[in-house]
């Protein structure tokens, strides 16, 4: 019979896996954790089918199931450290997705990854790969250096909103339209989290930041930028891709995408990014699974799923 | 032995690349040398102009407020430059595009018609070549077998070039040298 | 090898590529633009790569990347594009990886002229970008010393790990000279960077990093290099010339106004005027101690800089007061000549009627 195993410790109480099981397998404990979190626990065992919705959901990499004599396992590209994130932030998820497809590719040990400032900053802690921290903004520069340099190692950013589409806007325009043979994972929450809750530049019009207490005045502020509709237009190939982890499904969805944009820079086709609309619960005032619906209602409307761009197999004429 | 030379014209009369010339052949002559160009956003067009020091010793500065030679191509050159020249020194003036002669008297001066004997030797942007024979020829600083060897290796892909260039520098040179001698008998 | 005729600025390509040197990332500006332009012909041609940015933010973050992955990596700009840089070079010191900055310098402040000067002293030599952090500063007279050290850099910097800038100006940059390349290094023959972000295959992973949240452990940091910085005091260059036995007036100057210094020498040895030169070759560390010998036999000290005075600051703190410190001056991408030096000297040196 299938089951779930929760490390306990590991939780931070967000409940998303209680909202995703389909058969109301968790429950939340009565007892805290050692963080100070209630966790949840099997109170149904029975009805458990091993569908992993739980697993694909956390946050914390907390849960792993075990079906049919095996069981799920923690991926070897992430460190035991406990993410820093805040509870039910879907960093995490996102986090394990890149982890997972590093692993399943067995390119860790050739893998650098870099980390930005904002809520991801302290990234390299996390995976367990050589990291370099970038100033804000510059990932996809360093990048550039690092595969330029050495071509033979699997380079990938990890970067928010404000990294990626506001101070560092030049260098993603470039990176892409270089071509560059690097994966991006572009996490966009549609709002500044570390910084506590500043607008972005992907935050939704009318949406309440702590720098638009009023709501984003797009007469003001502009709409929001549609990165991966701003670098289609480029000519230069690249895979482009929105995905969210909001639901299992998505979650699954998310990490195709993420293997095949990892397989791109592999084969050295072109320059990929992934962009992840992720939950801020925090920023956006609203319990873990509030957010999930609130990103489902009004941020997929604006930021559509789905392969935006794919590489051409077609070779392009020089100068055409 | 210590000699600044101050080459002067519009942009595009190839001012910059008969002082480089210069400035090679010195250096495979065993002279220490340095080329220094004017630099501004007047690429082409404007006036432009480069100084080249021979030595025998280390070249401390490679700028000159005071020449010991002055070529200049245009008028605007000779009005900027030709108070600088040290008494005693040369001037080569391009009379093909210059109306009027130095006034300084304290200077050899070569006059040149290098825009018209680069035409009649059939490679009209060879005027340069003409000055800088004249000037070699003049002062007899560099040999001119060194620049023209320096030539053949500059344009070694299109010979026809290297020939009327060594044209030009030799009518120029046959020229500076007999107004040196004119000089020498005054 | 047989001396080639170079301009400064591609001697200074050409000096990068027999260090080992493989990449670089830069974004054009006058007056050095010979630079990128010589790189990116010549680094095809041996394996290299050349990247042309899309910003000096962009050229000295990717220098930060391309170093962290254990490359010896350059970079060339001019003033204003060296303070954009300025983000990455904080970073990279505080990472303490090599790489090597060339700055030919151009007048300012702002966007200024393109003509030489040396006025980005300060910058260079304090610092420049934000934290405590030095840069190891040297600065070439002439095209065969601006080849030499750009190779001396390279090893320079990866023996401190930290940034190493070449300090020039428009002129060096300029300038054509004859040039010998006396060394050449292979890249497959450096040494492992056993740092190095290069893929974590049989040992602990790497990070590069400048972070440090926790208080006491930054302050540890910050000590840390504060003691390579020390450390590099035994690296002090200088040339001291015409000095023995004394001088009536010693100039202290470096780069190009150290080179016009020696013609003024020249033209004062005519008027029974001595003057001695001292040109520090390492503006950090600077060669406080030798300088200090120097100006002991002469009876005036004279800075000269393409600056309203920057350098001077140091030999002022290095003489502390044991003799007048005079200063003569030209910016904007003025440059005195030799006889406004003499001048300057015999100035200092006349008895007051």
């Amino acid at each position: 019979m299938p089951s779930v195993i929760i490390e306990k410790d590991r939780c931070k109480g967000c409940e998303l896996c209680i909202n995703a099981c389909p058969e109301h397998v968790l429950a939340m404990s009565e007892e805290i954790n050692a963080k100070g979190y209630f966790f949840p626990m099997a109170a149904h065992p029975e009805n458990c089918t091993g569908c992993r919705y739980c697993l694909l959901v956390c946050p914390d990499v907390a849960i792993q199931v075990e079906n049919k004599g095996k069981v799920t396992k923690r991926p070897d590209a992430l460190t035991e450290k406990g993410f820093s994130y805040c509870p039910g932030c879907t960093h995490g998820v996102i986090h394990r997705l890149v982890a997972e497809v590093l692993d399943e590719l067995g390119v860790r040990e050739r893998t650098v990854g870099i980390a930005p400032v904002g809520c991801s900053v302290l990234a390299y802690e996390f995976f367990a790969c050589d990291m370099q921290e970038a100033s804000h903004g510059r990932a996809m520069a360093v990048a550039t250096g690092i595969k330029r340099g050495r071509p033979d190692l699997v380079v990938f950013t990890y970067q928010g909103d404000g990294d990626l589409a506001s101070i560092g806007m030049a260098e993603t325009i470039h990176s892409a339209n270089r071509g560059e043979k690097i994966t991006v994972i572009f996490v966009n929450n549609a709002i500044y989290g570390m910084t506590g809750g500043q607008m972005a530049p992907t935050t939704l019009p009318g949406q309440v930041a702590s720098t638009c207490p009023t709501g984003r005045d797009v007469n003001l502020a502009g709409y929001p930028i549609r990165v991966v509709e701003l670098l289609k237009e480029l000519k230069t190939p690249a895979y482009l891709a929105r995905v969210t982890v909001d639901d299992p499904k998505h979650v699954l969805a998310a990490k195709k995408a993420i293997r095949q944009a990892f397989k791109y820079q592999l084969e050295g086709t072109c320059f990929s990014l992934i962009e992840v609309l992720s939950t801020c619960p925090i920023g956006w005032g609203m319990q873990p699974h509030e957010a999930c619906g609130w990103l489902e209602e009004n941020m997929v409307p604006y930021y559509p799923l789905g392969e935006v761009k794919v590489p051409e197999p077609a070779v392009v004429k020089a100068g055409s | 032995m210590n000699n600044e030379i101050v080459m002067a014209g519009f942009g595009g009369q190839g001012v910059l690349l008969i002082g480089k010339l210069m400035a090679y052949a010195g250096m495979k002559a065993g002279h220490e040398v340095t080329w220094m160009p004017s630099y501004g956003p007047e690429m082409r067009g404007g006036t432009c102009n480069c100084t080249v020091v021979l030595s025998d010793q280390p070249i401390g500065s490679p700028i000159s407020k005071r020449p010991h030679a002055l070529i200049v191509l245009n008028l605007p050159s000779l009005d900027k430059f030709e108070d600088s020249v040290r008494p005693g020194g040369i001037i080569v003036v391009n009379t093909s595009l210059i109306n009027r002669l130095p006034r300084r008297t304290d200077v050899t001066v070569v006059p040149v018609a290098a825009n018209e004997i680069a035409v009649e030797l059939g490679n009209a942007k060879a005027a340069n070549m003409v000055a800088l024979g004249a000037y070699l020829g003049a002062s007899g600083l560099v040999d001119r077998d060194n620049v023209n060897e320096v030539l053949a290796e500059a344009f070694a892909s299109r010979p026809k070039v290297v020939a009327t260039n060594q044209q030009a520098l030799q009518r120029g040179y046959e020229i500076g040298q007999a107004q040196c001698v004119a000089v020498a008998a005054r | 090898m047989a001396k080639k005729l170079m301009k400064g600025c591609e001697a200074i390509g050409e000096a990068a590529i027999h260090a080992g040197c493989r990449l670089f990332f830069g974004y054009p500006i006058t007056p050095q633009n010979e630079i990128p332009e010589y790189m990116s012909a010549r680094l095809p041609q041996v394996g290299g790569v050349f990247v042309q940015a899309e910003s000096e933010v962009a050229a000295s973050n990717m220098l930060y990347g391309a170093s962290g992955a254990g490359c010896r990596v350059f970079t060339s700009s001019s003033s204003p594009g060296i303070s954009l840089m300025m983000e990455g070079v904080s970073y990279m010191a505080g990472a303490e990886l090599p790489v090597v900055i060339v700055n030919i310098m151009r007048g300012g402040p702002g966007l200024g002229g393109i003509l030489p000067s040396q006025s980005d002293y300060f910058q260079a030599t304090k610092g420049g970008g934000h934290g405590d952090y030095r840069l190891l500063v040297l600065a070439p007279s002439t095209v065969q010393e601006a080849a030499d050290l750009v190779i001396d850099a390279f090893d320079l910097a990866d023996t401190y790990r930290n940034p190493v800038m070449i300090l020039g100006d428009g002129l060096i940059g300029q300038i054509m000279e004859p040039v010998e390349f006396k060394k050449e290094i292979k890249p497959e023959d450096l040494p492992e960077k056993p740092w190095a972000t290069t893929g974590c295959a049989g040992r602990a992973r790497n990070i590069i990093n400048s972070l440090y949240l926790d208080p006491e452990e930054l302050e540890a940091h910050n000590w840390a290099i504060y003691a390579k910085y020390q450390e590099m005091a035994k690296e002090v260059r200088h040339e001291a010339f015409n000095t023995e036995g004394g001088c009536d007036v010693l100039i202290v100057a470096y780069g190009t106004v150290a080179r016009i210094t020696k013609t003024a020498i020249e033209m004062a040895r005519e008027k029974g005027l001595k003057i001695g030169l001292f040109r520090p070759i390492t503006l950090y560390p600077y060669p406080t101690e030798a300088l200090v010998k120097a100006a002991e036999g002469a009876k005036a000290v004279l800075v000269s800089e393409l600056s309203t005075g920057q350098m001077v600051e140091d030999v002022r703190a290095a003489i502390a007061g044991r003799k007048e410190v005079a200063f003569h001056g030209r910016v904007g991408g003025m440059v005195m000549g030799p006889d406004d030096l003499v001048e300057q000297a015999e100035k200092l040196v006349a008895v007051p009627a």
